[in-house]
């Protein structure tokens, strides 16, 4: 599903590669957990899967499509087969909680009767089916995370990117998170999530990659965080 | 389709006092170019009605003049023939001295100038209409000196001020609308700039979710085109209001009744209106597109 061969980056400001030569394959509905100290390279690997950069060397294949040489007026057909959360919520803060799941779906050019039946079911299962009319600022951190894998998860997407996605929620809040994105897992969707959360990536028992300034470090199945020297 | 139309009204509200400075710029701007295409065709309006009048004239000399009700002296008919027989003359009509003097005195009846004038002082005249009135000055070439010719005047040149006038009001507004306009362009691109600028982070968003460049682009391309429209409707307005109040006294008024005709309300409402809502929208629309080509890289 997600193939990266030898890829590099280079930002042009920079003269330590962001990523240097990395090469790493996630089959179909797998679960990867993507570690690393901050600037190791993971949030660079995600960008360059959502083509909001190219790599400077290498491939990066996601499906069928290569991303790096991707024409631009087909990136958003990628992205619309891609799910994505991040850290900040990223919501559309003008927009009502249901608006804003609704918007992934119109961005694709769904039926208005298909938005309104499948909209209440995606927020029924973030447990947020009461909530379709708030707006993103009255929401809890963990609410307004729900909102934003309901978005990314409404139109079934092929793969589930999760920048940190708990890194600004309390432990047990994440722990709904993360059972969420489980679920979306079992539902065959990839998963590949950047994190440093700890607990968590030692509880779940998942493929663990981890960089090291721009290096592919370790890959394990079934890893955890750290190994304890 | 409807999220863009959301979107655009949305942000036309958010910049509501730059949204107001737009249109207002642009109905300017778009009104005098209105004014300006009034004005072009009142000149062409006038220019007919004058032509229609307005001859070349050859004074025929004392001898010839003198005696001759109906142009027969050989002078007389030469003269008449060669201009019938010109290509650039489509009619010629004889005036004779006592002609000339009745409708002097028609002209100026009870006013002290007719003690005056004795028939003696008029000369008889050619009337002559040309097929193609910018070409008299021809004619006053080819006959004036000739013999039996007192002399040849062309009227046009003494209505030629009328329309120069016409003409420098004409050129005047167009000026004023091609600046109006550029200040009109400068803070279209402007605000569609600005309006791009705050809403970033959302149409990141946006982009993130799959939506295509089309899409996040195409409500500011709508506030740039309702902004040409609303101008070109106010500018509409305006001269309707221009027309009610202010031209219709001028134009029949004592000083210039019949020398201009009016202006109808069918020019402004079926030719000018029509022109301005299309010229409004295609350059808020290309000046729209243009920005956002250039410079808004999301």
């Amino acid at each position: 599903m997600i193939r990266l061969e030898n890829v590099s980056k280079v930002y042009p400001t920079s003269t330590r590669p962001a990523l240097d030569d990395v090469s790493v394959a996630v089959e179909r509905g797998e679960f990867v957990f993507l570690i690393g100290p901050s600037g190791s390279g993971k949030s660079t690997l995600l960008r360059l899967l959502l083509r909001e950069d190219v790599p400077t060397g290498g491939t990066v294949w996601v499906a069928n499509w290569n991303v790096g040489r991707l024409a631009r007026r087909r990136v958003p057909r990628l992205r619309q087969r891609m799910g994505c959360v991040f850290q900040d919520f990223r919501l559309l803060p003008n927009k009502t909680v249901g608006e804003n799941v609704a918007f992934a779906l119109e961005v694709i050019g769904k039926p208005r009767h298909t938005v309104r039946t499948v909209v209440p079911e995606v927020l029924d299962m973030v447990d947020l089916g009461g909530k379709a009319d708030r707006m993103p600022s009255e929401l809890s951190g963990g609410e307004a995370q729900r909102v934003a894998i309901a978005r990314a998860f409404v139109n079934r997407p092929l793969v589930l990117l999760a920048d940190e996605p708990t890194g600004n929620l309390d432990p047990e809040t994440a722990g709904g998170i993360m059972t969420l994105i489980e679920r979306i897992n079992r539902t065959g969707t990839t998963v590949l999530m950047a994190t440093h959360d700890r607990q968590i990536v030692d509880s779940m028992r998942r493929r663990v990659v981890e960089l090291s300034s721009g290096r592919l470090a370790r890959d394990d199945d079934r890893g955890v965080y750290g190994t304890v020297r | 389709m409807l999220f863009v139309w959301r979107e655009a009204l949305v942000g036309l509200r958010r910049n509501l006092t730059m949204s107001i400075a737009m249109v207002i710029t642009t109905a300017i701007s778009l009104g005098l170019l209105g004014a300006g295409l009034l004005a072009v065709r009142t000149i062409d309006r006038t220019e007919d009605l004058y032509y229609s009048l307005i001859a070349v004239q050859v004074a025929l000399d004392e001898p010839t003049s003198a005696d001759d009700p109906d142009c027969t002296t050989p002078v007389c008919r030469d003269l008449r023939s060669e201009l019938e027989r010109d290509p650039l003359v489509a009619s010629v009509e004889y005036e004779s001295r006592d002609a000339a003097f009745a409708r002097f005195q028609r002209i100026y009846a009870g006013q002290s100038i007719l003690q005056l004038v004795r028939p003696q002082s008029l000369p008889a005249t050619l009337r002559v209409t040309m097929a193609d009135p910018l070409r008299g000055t021809e004619i006053v070439d080819r006959f004036t000196g000739r013999p039996g010719v007192r002399n040849v005047v062309d009227q046009r040149s003494t209505v030629a001020d009328l329309f120069s006038f016409l003409g420098s009001v004409r050129n005047a507004t167009f000026g004023l609308a091609v600046v109006q306009t550029l200040a009109a362009v400068l803070l279209i691109s402007n605000t569609i700039q600005l309006s791009a600028f705050t809403r970033r982070t959302e149409v990141g968003i946006m982009r993130l979710v799959g939506a295509t460049r089309w899409y996040t682009q195409v409500p500011f391309l709508i506030e740039a085109v309702v902004t040409g429209v609303v101008g070109a409707v106010l500018a509409t307005g305006g001269l309707v209001a221009a027309k009610a109040f202010f031209l219709d006294r001028l134009l029949s008024g004592r000083l210039l009744a019949n020398t201009i005709p009016p202006i109808g309300m069918s020019d402004v409402l079926g030719y000018v209106g029509p022109v301005l809502v299309v010229v409004g929208t295609v350059i808020a629309t290309a000046t729209g597109y243009v920005t956002l080509r250039l410079y808004v890289r999301q």
